[in-house]
This record gives structure tokens, C-alpha cells and sequence, in this order.
């Protein structure tokens, strides 16, 4: 089953009411916010990770984490970017850590697919791939901010706080994303097989 | 729109299939924060922070001149008190905000950090130079680690004092904020030394004080880098 992930709409007055429950030890808040927001954090892990369980224990991290520094959230700010540096911050650190132990087996993990991993399934060239086999020739920035975008839901604004940069760093990233996404949908044969000049 | 373009559009507004957490993982995070659960304060407000650091820049100073004396400040000109010192104030507040927004997640940026570290070194240098020039120093060594000394005397406890505010908040990127706030550290032992120091050849100013700031911003770099992620501090029940 999908759903449209629209977090745009998302009730975040709702999560940042339920923060500052969880502020205040509030342990209904505290089960609903992490219900909230943990899909939404999932999702951001399992775009960098290749396997469930590995996504899993990055949410957990994050929620310790989370837990940690939950002082640090300020009520009336927004709720989101609080989050998602904090989750950056765990995903940056997985990821650094996976490319100093560099095993065969890891390095598959990161996402580091050749564009041929993107050949449309059975032969059929009409069929585009997932979001995940689209952004994974990314460099790990752009694969990031495009995650944020597209599957969190958070605007630009959002995106810019959660990554500590600035809006216009973050609109750039996103440019040279695409171009780079426009080419790589070019060169995996797809528009060359309808007979589509590029 | 173009063919490609349409395409990527069509993948990137695509709907996305739903995946969620295992039940027992959510319930084993929600486990281990509910066991743990108690009411914190949330962090004061930053402005606090800010002013605390800008109390510390400025007490700093005030000790270094009442200890050391103000001789460089009386070898300077009008115009070149005016700049310096205006840099140094600005530099200062500059990172102090800086460090200030790094304690809590999410803020805005004017500026990446990063970025923000390398503009207040370039523009300190290019003060320096545009103001100075070099001169025949005899004792270049002797004179230059004296003021080595005494610029990181005044860093070191200026160093100190930034984390201990800092820990209050939430060092997301340990090193990043070590290296800001050796940075601001030593930009404090400079500013001391530009009041006490007289000696105005450029290669003087450039090597030996401004060694404070790199000395400074590797240091917290260092220290950074073997700091635990967050702060001890800052789970403190409600009174």
C-alpha cells in the first residue's frame, strides 16, 4: 500500500505541543510524539541505509539522542529542524564511521550504486525507478537534502536549519542534484530506448 | 517541460511507499525513554548565552589592560584603534552568535559555521596587512613568543570559560564547535594583545599574534574531536 508522504501538512502544532509534554515528562506525549515523528525519521535513515535493521538502530540513536538533549528544544520554535539536525547528526556520524571501517560489504550499504542500478526491472522502459534507486548515485549532501525535501516533507527554510546552512546553500545543493538526477535518467538508456532525442 | 525533466518530476512526486519502524523497535525506544522519563528546564534563551560570552570577551580585555597596560593601544593611531578594534569587536560577535546557534539544533545560519570561521580569520588578515607593514625587529623570536604566551595565557581561560557555557546546550558537531569556540578564545588572547602589544611590524602581528588564534582554534579542534557527543549537562529536573 502507499500513501502520499505530504509532511508539509503534517500537524506540527501538534508535535510541538507533544515536545513540550515530553519536556514536562508527560508520558502519554511522549508515546504519541514518538509515534509521530518516528516514520518521518525512518524513512530519513532507510534512504541511507540498505537494510531495516541498520535504519532501526539509527532511529534509536536518534531518539536517544533526542531524549539527551530535549532541553535544547525551545517551545515556539518549530519542531522540525530541531529534529532533523539532530537526526543528521546521527546519520553524518553512521556514515563516517561506515566509510573508516571501508569493508566491501559496508560500502555496498552507502549507497554508492552504480547508475546501472537503476536499469528499470524486467527490461521494461517505461517503468522509473523508486526515489531510493533515483537519489543513490548522490553524493551523501545532495542524497540528504533531496530526502528532506521529498520524503520529510520539510521546506527549504526547514531543510537549511536542520543542516545548519543557508536557505540559498540549500536551493544550490538541490540544483545540482537535479541536474545531476536529469543526467543520470538520460544515461541509463531510458529516453535513448524511446527513441527521444536527449 | 522536457522530456527528462518530466520524468524526474514524475519519480520525485511519485508516491512513495510507506515504510514504518517495527512495532517492537518503537516500543523498545519508547521503553527506554519512558524509564528515563523526567520534567527538564528547558535551556534559557540565547540571548543569555550571547551576552554571557560578550561579557567574557569584554571582562577579558579589561584584565589584560589593567594587568598588562595599554601600550599598544597608545602606539596606534585614531583610524587604526577605530579598525582594529572594531574588527575585533565584530569578529567576536560574530562567532559568539555562532556558538550560541550551534548549542541549539535547528537554528538559523546566516552563515554556515565553517564558512563563518575562514571570513573572520581572512578579514582579521586582511586588516592587519592593509593597516601595517613589516619593519626590521631584531629580537623577532624572543619578542614574538612572549606575546605567544601571554595571548594564549588569556585564551586558555577565556577557552574554558566558553564551555562551560557551551555544554549547556547541545554540541552537535563536537569539532566544529571546539574549533568556533578556539577561535573566539583566541581572537580574546589577540585583543589583548593588540591593547598591550606596541610592536607594529606586520609579520609580528601576523605570526605571533595571530599564532594565538590558530593555536587557539586547534586546540578546541583537538578537544573537540575527543569530546562525547552532547554535554553532560542539561537534564536537570524541574524545581
Amino acid at each position: 500500500m502507499t500513501l502520499d508522504l505530504d509532511l508539509s501538512e503534517s500537524p506540527s502544532a501538534t508535535a510541538e505541543q507533544l515536545m513540550i509534554g515530553y519536556q514536562r515528562a508527560d508520558p502519554a506525549a511522549t508515546s504519541e510524539l514518538i509515534e509521530l515523528l518516528s516514520p518521518g525519521l525512518y524513512r530519513f535513515f532507510a534512504s541511507q541505509m540498505g537494510n531495516r535493521t541498520d535504519a532501526e538502530d539509527m532511529l534509536q540513536d536518534a531518539w536517544l539522542r533526542i531524549h539527551r538533549v530535549r532541553h535544547t528544544y525551545r517551545p515556539g520554535d518549530p519542531l522540525l529542524p530541531w529534529v532533523y539536525a539532530i537526526a543528521r547528526r546521527v546519520r553524518v556520524d553512521n556514515f563516517r564511521h561506515r566509510q573508516r571501517l571501508a569493508s566491501h560489504e559496508i560500502s555496498d550499504k552507502i549507497g554508492c550504486r552504480p547508475p546501472a542500478a537503476m536499469a528499470v526491472p524486467n527490461g521494461e522502459t517505461d517503468e522509473l525507478p523508486s526515489f531510493d534507486e533515483l537519489v543513490a548515485p548522490l553524493p551523501e549532501s545532495q542524497r540528504e537534502v533531496l530526502t528532506m525535501l521529498k520524503v520529510n516533507g520539510l521546506s527549504l527554510e526547514e531543510v537549511a536549519r536542520a543542516t545548519s546552512s543557508t536557505t540559498g546553500a540549500v536551493k544550490q545543493k538541490v540544483h545540482r542534484a537535479y541536474e545531476r538526477l536529469r543526467n543520470v535518467l538520460h544515461s541509463s538508456g531510458q529516453l535513448v530506448r524511446k527513441g527521444v532525442a536527449p | 517541460m522536457c522530456e527528462r525533466c518530466g520524468r524526474l518530476v514524475r519519480v520525485l512526486q511519485g508516491r512513495q511507499p510507506v515504510e514504518t519502524p517495527s512495532a517492537q523497535r518503537l516500543r523498545q525506544i519508547e521503553s527506554a525513554l519512558l524509564r528515563d522519563l523526567k520534567p527538564v528546564q528547558p535551556i534559557l534563551p540565547g540571548y543569555v548565552f550571547l551576552a554571557l560570552l560578550s561579557a567574557l570577551f569584554v571582562a577579558t580585555v579589561a584584565i589584560g589592560s589593567l594587568l598588562l597596560g595599554v601600550a599598544g593601544w597608545s602606539a596606534l593611531s585614531a583610524g587604526q584603534r577605530t579598525v582594529v578594534f572594531t574588527v575585533s569587536g565584530a569578529g567576536g560577535a560574530l562567532l559568539a552568535v555562532s556558538l550560541v546557534r550551534q548549542m541549539f539544533p535547528g537554528s538559523r545560519h546566516a552563515i554556515a559555521p565553517a564558512r563563518l570561521l575562514v571570513a573572520v580569520l581572512a578579514l582579521l588578515t586582511v586588516v592587519e596587512v592593509a593597516l601595517f607593514r613589516s619593519q626590521r625587529e631584531l629580537a623577532f623570536v624572543s619578542d614574538g613568543l612572549m606575546c605567544l604566551r601571554i595571548g594564549v595565557s588569556y585564551a586558555i581561560p577565556a577557552g574554558f570559560v566558553s564551555w562551560l557555557v557551551l555544554r549547556r546546550g547541545a554540541m552537535l558537531s563536537p569539532k566544529l564547535t571546539g574549533a568556533t569556540a578556539g577561535t573566539f578564545a583566541g581572537l580574546i588572547g589577540v585583543t589583548v594583545l593588540e591593547v598591550y602589544c606596541p610592536n607594529l611590524n606586520l609579520f609580528h602581528i601576523l605570526v605571533w599574534h595571530f599564532g594565538v588564534i590558530v593555536l587557539s582554534a586547534l586546540a578546541g579542534l583537538i578537544i573537540g574531536s575527543g569530546a562525547p557527543w552532547s554535554p553532560r549537562a542539561g537534564t536537570e529536573p524541574i524545581r
